[in-house]
Formats: structure tokens, sequence, C-alpha cells
């Protein structure tokens, strides 16, 4: 009885409520069409096209732009950087923010709402203006070194930025919102009831820990590192401001190819490439996922 | 019945792809000014007829008839019905007199007018001075009042009720209970309410119709229904009773396996195979085994309930439920042996099979 | 894991916090920075200022990205919750062949990297000639916004209980005062809450819009990006704290009306 849609759809000619339903459908998917579907499909064309500058050549069909990436020694040491940058900032992230999901999971504070949207909130707010302050925190004459300074631990600038230990850092503080964001939504089978059963029946707290909240959140662990390594992987404007240019992964490549060289195939290919690794590392996850689950 | 205020016509309802009808060719009238139930397990059928009438969803096919004219193709918003539904479904966003006033403004009636009648509706449901009132600042009951002053103020051709009573606790259901039947006696709407609580059907209809499985079993006043069940579901639906099946050995009296013949009253052919159906309450005690429509055995259970006292009583490899009153002198106990005896026209036929 | 529980409460404690100030790092240390008196960067600050800010609202290629960045973000929030709400009524209250296919469409975009459609939207919008072009960063917007617009309003949606609206129908309302008077009151949480977010994404969104826009619809985040390319003095401070500031509106706004957590 509650199925039945809008009630006037029903009595009213069929046909006319599927024009309706067009025009619910037709706005919203005409746009996603043209900002989502057809790019996806004008890069994979792209990225066969040959490497004219600027603009896209006519029909011709070609694989040179996929060549050059996969025989170019350069575009490897690119493809390992990026992949050594996702793992790092994944890994980090995910210990940095395992605790703080933990607690706002099982905290009964009166002030979880707020806790909650604190470790949220920074998601809203731009990445450049965070990558900004990890440049003000990490700089030559930053927060760690005039710290360091002052308290004459060390001699000389300790270099933080404009290199990948910069960019990681950066990027496991701007990551680590979503990783807790998904710990959260994978955290709900949790309960103190559990903790406090598996308490009772003898277990200490090393062992509750090992034997009921590891397993009961590795989901939401795994679901945490997926999230926070593909963003990382594409990521471009904290490697590139935090690696002041001497960092060279596929974001940036591509950005480069893209708005410097204006090599458009490339850059398509590059996405394309980077497309591939992001499908194949989802897949890998679900494959996983199925596997903690049974 | 051509003449009736509201007729129903033929009703069948089949959903896409459901392989049998929801609604089952159902046919019913009310006069004006009457109350009738709809009663039936959930899934019978009874929100579906009333969905239908409303216009909220479309027969597959049969009429709705209003002072003679079909109204099953007229849309919902233009049929002029007043509703109240099971969570009462007030708007959320609107005061009790907004509430009340909505129907009154799509109908495009003045302000003053609007005011006046919203007033007048709120008297009638005792809701005087709570017009300004949030929705969310009502009680169960309150709700529920405001729910029937919205349906009424548009002054609707019939008042329909899905399961009015079910949102309030016990004692308000009581309480609600004498009032709905107070406002729609006052006000002299045809009402059609739906409810599965076979208590709210007696007290409140002039009339119930039983349904069951898409099917209309009877239709009648509470006391045909409960005295004069014309089938076994009716029968076993509303109020207790033992069932007893039989076959007829001459003009009204069968012969019952493991016991004696039992009279009865009704039309049933010699030879075929009658049900029977005595309620508890027709059951007394009898000081011989000897004479007919009686029943010797041994009290296997006892429920004392203040008034009354339930027995179960083995007789025969059956179990006889009867209830005596309390004041009856000498009452049984737990393992006495006891007769009890039945009128034949407390012996209601419930169903027959031809031989 | 410890013998003296109250120690170990505290140990854990501790840690939390410590985790959360790495987590606010940025955002403190911007704020803190943002009233230096200085040129150049450096910590701590000497002594403090506004002067930083009076740079900012005097900056005239900040105030006008700034500008473009609201007008933008706008168009994009209006749009989004206009074509969600369509979207949203048509996935609730519908049956229909293809829906999971629809479905799909409208989460897919949370699936693909923004940099991958940063590309592939350049890729369409620069034959068009939309690129550094209203229309352009707009389209490219709506893409990544709709998805959170649909979150949000079908969320409220599904909360309103059909039968209000049929209690509507029934007492006399045609079904476009349905809609009107109805339902779209009672899922304004989620429009606005979808509005917003649409409009701070938008207003946010460095990787997409580096790739379209250069000059003439240059927003904000894509401004301060080529500044910090050559100069990060304390300038950009004072113009991230405002940034930081509609996003905490933003936030509160959200977890007001429908909570931070379900909307992201």
């Amino acid at each position: 009885m509650s199925a039945a849609a809008l009630p006037a759809a029903e009595t009213s000619p069929a046909n006319a409520s599927r024009g309706i339903l067009l025009m619910l459908l037709l706005p919203g998917l005409i746009a996603l069409v043209i900002t989502f579907l057809l790019p996806l499909i004008w890069l994979l064309r792209a990225s066969f096209a040959s490497s004219t500058m600027g603009a896209l050549s006519g029909g011709d069909w070609t694989v040179q732009s996929y060549s050059t990436v996969l025989f170019d020694p350069f575009y490897w040491r690119v493809a390992w950087n990026t992949l050594v940058l996702g793992f790092n900032v994944a890994i980090f992230a995910v210990i940095l923010s395992y605790p703080i999901a933990l607690f706002l999971a099982r905290t009964e504070s009166r002030f979880r709402g707020v806790l909650t949207a604190l470790a949220v909130a920074p998601l809203l707010t731009s990445s450049v203006v965070r990558t900004y302050g990890w440049m003000v925190i990490l700089g030559d004459r930053g927060v760690i070194n005039s710290t360091l300074q002052s308290l004459s631990l060390t001699g000389g600038v300790i270099r933080l930025t404009n290199n990948s230990l910069g960019a990681t850092v950066a990027l496991i503080e701007i990551l680590m919102p979503y990783a807790i964001l998904a710990m959260l939504s994978g955290f709900g089978r949790l309960n103190t009831q559990l903790e406090e059963a598996a308490a009772m029946l003898g277990a200490n707290r090393l062992r509750v820990f090992t034997r009921i909240i590891l397993p009961l959140s590795a989901p939401g662990v795994l679901t945490a590192a997926l999230l926070v390594f593909v963003l990382a992987i594409s990521s471009f404007v904290t490697p590139r401001l935090m690696g002041g240019g001497r960092v060279f992964v596929l974001g940036t490549e591509v950005f480069n190819e893209a708005t410097v060289t204006l090599n458009w195939p490339l850059a398509a290919a590059l996405s394309v490439m980077l497309l591939i690794l992001f499908s194949s590392i989802i897949l890998l996850y679900q494959r996983a996922l199925r596997a903690l689950e049974t | 019945m051509a003449d009736h205020h509201v007729v129903i016509d033929n009703l069948v309802k089949t959903y896409p792809g459901a392989q049998k009808p929801s609604v089952d060719h159902v046919s019913f009238s009310l006069p004006r000014g009457e109350m009738l139930a709809l009663l039936g397990p959930s899934g019978c059928g009874k929100t579906t007829i009333l969905r239908m009438i409303a216009g909220l969803i479309a027969p597959t096919s049969g009429a709705i008839r209003l002072e003679g004219k079909d109204v099953s193709s007229i849309a919902v918003y233009k049929r002029n019905m007043g509703m109240v539904f099971q969570a009462y479904a007030l708007f959320p966003h609107m005061t009790v007199a907004q509430n009340i006033s909505f129907g009154l403004e799509m109908r495009k009636v003045g302000r003053a007018e609007r005011e006046e009648r919203v007033r007048k509706a709120l008297d009638l449901v005792k809701l005087t001075g709570l017009g300004d009132r949030k929705v969310s600042q009502l009680s169960g009951g309150q709700q529920q009042r405001a729910a029937i002053a919205r349906s009424l103020v548009i002054e609707p051709e019939l008042l329909l009720l899905d399961e009015p009573l079910s949102n309030l606790d016990a004692k308000l259901r009581d309480e609600m209970r004498d009032e709905i039947r107070d406002i729609q006696a006052r006000t002299g709407v045809t009402a059609i309410f739906v409810t599965h609580d076979q208590d709210e059907a007696l007290s409140m209809a002039d009339r119930l119709a039983v349904m069951s499985a898409g099917r209309l079993e009877q239709v009648g006043t509470p006391r045909e229904i409960f005295d004069r069940p014309q089938t076994e579901f009716v029968a076993s639906f509303i109020g207790a009773g033992t069932f007893f099946e039989g076959q007829v050995a001459e003009p009204g009296l069968a012969v019952v396996e493991g016991l004696k013949s039992l009279r009865f009253v009704g039309e049933a052919p010699v030879g075929s195979t009658v049900k029977l159906m005595i309620r508890p309450h027709r059951l007394v005690l009898a000081d011989s085994a000897g004479q007919p429509n009686s029943f010797t055995g041994t009290v296997e259970h006892i429920v004392y309930r203040g008034q009354i006292l339930t027995l179960n009583i083995r007789c025969g490899g059956r179990l006889l439920q009867a209830d005596l009153p309390t004041h009856a002198g000498v009452l049984p106990e737990k393992g006495d042996e006891v007769t009890l005896a039945v009128a034949a026209q407390d012996v209601t036929l419930v169903g027959q099979v031809a031989p | 894991m410890q013998s003296n529980p109250l120690l170990g409460r505290f140990a854990w404690n501790t840690l939390i916090a410590l985790l959360y100030l790495f987590l606010l790092a940025p955002i403190i240390v911007v704020f803190i920075i943002s009233f230096d008196t200085r040129q150049y960067l450096a910590f701590p600050p000497e002594s403090f200022s506004f002067g930083s800010y009076v740079k900012v609202f005097q900056n005239v290629k900040f105030i006008s990205a700034f500008w473009r960045s609201l007008i933008i973000g706008a168009i994009v929030g209006l749009v989004a919750v206009s074509a969600g709400m369509l979207l949203s009524l048509s996935l609730v209250r519908h049956h229909f062949r293809g829906k999971a296919a629809v479905n799909f469409l409208i989460l897919a975009p949370f699936l693909v990297p923004h940099i991958v459609l940063a590309v592939g939207i350049m890729l369409v919008i620069a034959p068009l000639g939309l690129l550094d072009s209203y229309p352009g960063i707009v389209l490219a917007h709506l893409g990544i916004t709709i998805p959170y617009t649909v979150r949000t309003i079908t969320m409220s949606l599904m909360a309103v209980d059909t039968r209000i609206e049929e209690a509507a129908l029934v007492h006399g309302a045609s079904p476009r005062m349905v809609f009107w008077r109805i339902t779209l009151p009672l899922v304004r949480p989620g429009l606005i809450a979808g509005g917003v977010i649409a409009f701070l994404i938008s207003f946010d969104e460095a990787t997409i819009s580096l790739f379209i826009v250069s000059v003439k619809a240059s927003t904000l985040p894509t401004e301060i990006y080529h500044y910090l390319e050559y100069s990060t003095d304390p300038q950009i401070a004072a113009l991230s704290v405002v940034l930081i500031l509609i996003s905490v509106g933003v936030v509160m706004v959200v977890e007001k009306l429908i909570g931070l957590r379900k909307a992201l």
C-alpha cells in the first residue's frame, strides 16, 4: 500500500506519468552526461589521438601517447613515486585516524557532536588553504624549524618542504577526515556491550582489543585505507605546492601536460592510466573485503 | 440499495504483477448518516478499499457511486472526501489551525469564512483555543482530534477513517471511541472506518462489513454479525466459540462424532455436512446429563476473569469453551465433572457442504 | 592494556588530543600567522596586527576572484539543488526501468578522481570555446556537486511520510499544490544543506578549476594556488582565514539542518 507512488500519477493515464518522470530526470541527467559521462568518453578518445600541439586533431587513431608513457623510464619513475606516495599516505593516515574514529565511535561525551564535526569539518575547507598551512608549518622559516632553532637543537635548516616528505605529511593530514568518516561508518557494529561481554568472559583489555575491536573494525579500516590511497594517487595541488616542482607524481604530470606542455593526448593517456590504476585498486579492495567477511 | 448515499459496486483491485486480486468483487452500500466498519485481519484488502473510495488508488474494475453518480474516475483532490489517516498525517510544518484551514484554502474559501469555520471545527473536536499550537505540541489524542477537524471542516461527502484508534493507548482509545461516534452523530456525516479490532467495530459502527482475503464475508448490524455469523470465518474472527462438524440426520438435528446429536436452528438438507458453532457464554450448567444438547466432561483449565469464569472442558475427545457468570452459585473446580447445556437457537449454522 | 586504568585513560586522552592538534594544525597556524606584521613568512609572529587583512581587501585580484567564486558557487548551488530535487523526486517517488543505471550515474562521480574528470571536462568544453568562462566552470562543478545535493535531498525526501502528501491530496490539493505547499517545505532542510554544500565545494574547488580557468573566470582557490607558487606571505593567511570562516559557517548550517556526518 505504501508502495504507491504519488497517487495522482496512478489515477492519470500512464503516459502522463511517464512525461512527469522524464521531466524530473532530464535536467539532472543532461548535466551529469555533459559533466561526467561525455568527459570520460572524450578522454578515452583523446588518449588515442596524435599529439599535435594544443588542439585535438581530426579522426586519426594512434597509440603514440601510450607508447610514450610505457617506454619512457621517466613515466615509470613517476608511476612508482605515485604508488609510494599513495601507500605512505594511506598507511599513516589510517594509523593516525584509527584512534580518533575509535574514540568518536565509543565516546558518550556530550561534546560528541562537536568533536565529530571538528574531525570531519576540515573536509570542507579548501585543500589549497590547508596546504598553505603546512607550508607555514614545515617551511624553512616555519613553525618547526624556528622552534628547533630557538631551542638550539639544530644548527641549520632542516628541509621539510620542496620534497616528497612535505607532500606526504600534508596529504596525510588533508585526507585524514576521509579516513575518519569511512571508519566511523564502518564501526557501526562496534559497541561497548560487546567489549563488556568479552571482559566479563575473562578477556583482559589487550585481548578485548585484539579479539573483539580489531576484527570488527577491520572492514572500516580497509575502506578508509582504500579511500585515502585513491585520493592520494590522484592528488596534484598538494604535491605540486609542497613539492615546489620537485615532486613528480601522476597528478602533477597530468596537469603539466594539460596546461603547460599542452600535449592533451598525453595528458589524456596519463589520466586513463590513472583511472586503470584506480579501478584495479578498487577491485582488489572488493576482493579483500569479501575475504574479510567470510 | 440503489437510493443509498454511498454504493460500492463490484469493486476489484488487482495490483500489477499480483497473482490474486487484493479486493475481489466487493459490494456494499450505506444510507446517509450511517457509520460502517470495514473489519478484517491485516492484508484482507480493507485499507485498499478505503483508498479506492478516497481516490488514492484506482480500481481495476467496479464503481463507487455517490448519490447514484460514479466517482471512480474523478481525481482524488476533486472528490470532496474527508480522511483521517492512521498516524493522522498532520502537516508538520503548519499550526493546528493552518492544518484545518488547508482544505478550505484549496477550495478558495475567503479568509473570514475560513477563520470562522476553523473556529467551529476546533470547538466541535474540543480543541478550542489550541489553533495556534504546533502539531508537535499536541498529545496523541489531540492530534487525532485535529485530524478529524481537518477532514470535517470541508463538509465532505463521506468521512473515511483508517484504523483511527490504533495509535492511542488503551484508556484514550475508549474515550476517543465515544468521541468519534458522538461527532459523527452530531454532524450526520456518512462514515466508513477501517479496523482490525472487533471490539472497536462492534461498539462504534451501525453496521459491519467483515472481510477476508479480499472478499466480503458478511455485512450486518453488530448483533447480526455476532449472533448470526453466516460463515465460519466471521464466526471465528468475531468472538470466541467452539466449532463442531456433523451430519444432518433430520431437519434441525445433526450427529456429531464423539457426541450425541446437536439440535440447531437453520436450513440444511438431510445428509449434508454442516459446521456448527456455540458461543462460550451461551453454555449453562445443567442438572442432568440426559437432556438434549448437553455435554458432560472434565474441567481441564479454569481462568477467573472477575465477572465470568472461563472453563475448558474435555468432552468426548474435544475441548469445549464455556463462560459462566461468577454469581451462578457453586462454581466448578479443576478436575470436576460437569454437564453443560445449550439452547437450539444458540447453536449457529456457519457453513455446510452439500451431500 | 595497562595496570593503572587512570593512567591508561590519561594516556589515551592525551593521544586523542595530540591527534586532533595534528588534524587542526594547519588551520590554527594559518589563523595565527594571519595577524603577523612582517612581509614574509616566519614563525612565531613578532607582533600582531590586521595589516594582512587590510592588504587582502585592497588586492584587486583577490577581491575580484572572491566575487567570481561567490557568483559561480551560488549558481552551482542553485542549479545543483534544482537538478538534485528533480532527480531525488524521480528516485524516491517513482519506479521505473533503468533506475539502477540512473542511481549509478549519480553516484559515479564520487568514484572517479577529480583530476581525471578535470582533463575530460577540459577536452569537452575546449572545442565549445568555454574554457576560462563562467558557463564552463559552472558546468565543470555541476558533475561533482549534484551527487551531494541528490544525497541530502533524497534523505530529506525519504523522511517525508507519503501519507502527509496523500492527506493533502484527499483534502483538495492538486498534485502541483501538494508539491509547493507540502513536499517542498518539508524537504527544505535537505535543499538548504545540499545547496550550501554544493556552494562550498564549488567555492573551495581547486583541482578541476585549475584545468578550466586561467584569467577571466579565475576563482579564489586558483588565484591562491598561483600566488603560492611564488610567495607564501601572510596575506594568503588572512585570505585563508576568510575562506575558513565561510567553511565554518557552512558546517554549522549543515550540522544544524541535517547533521554533518550524514551529508558528507
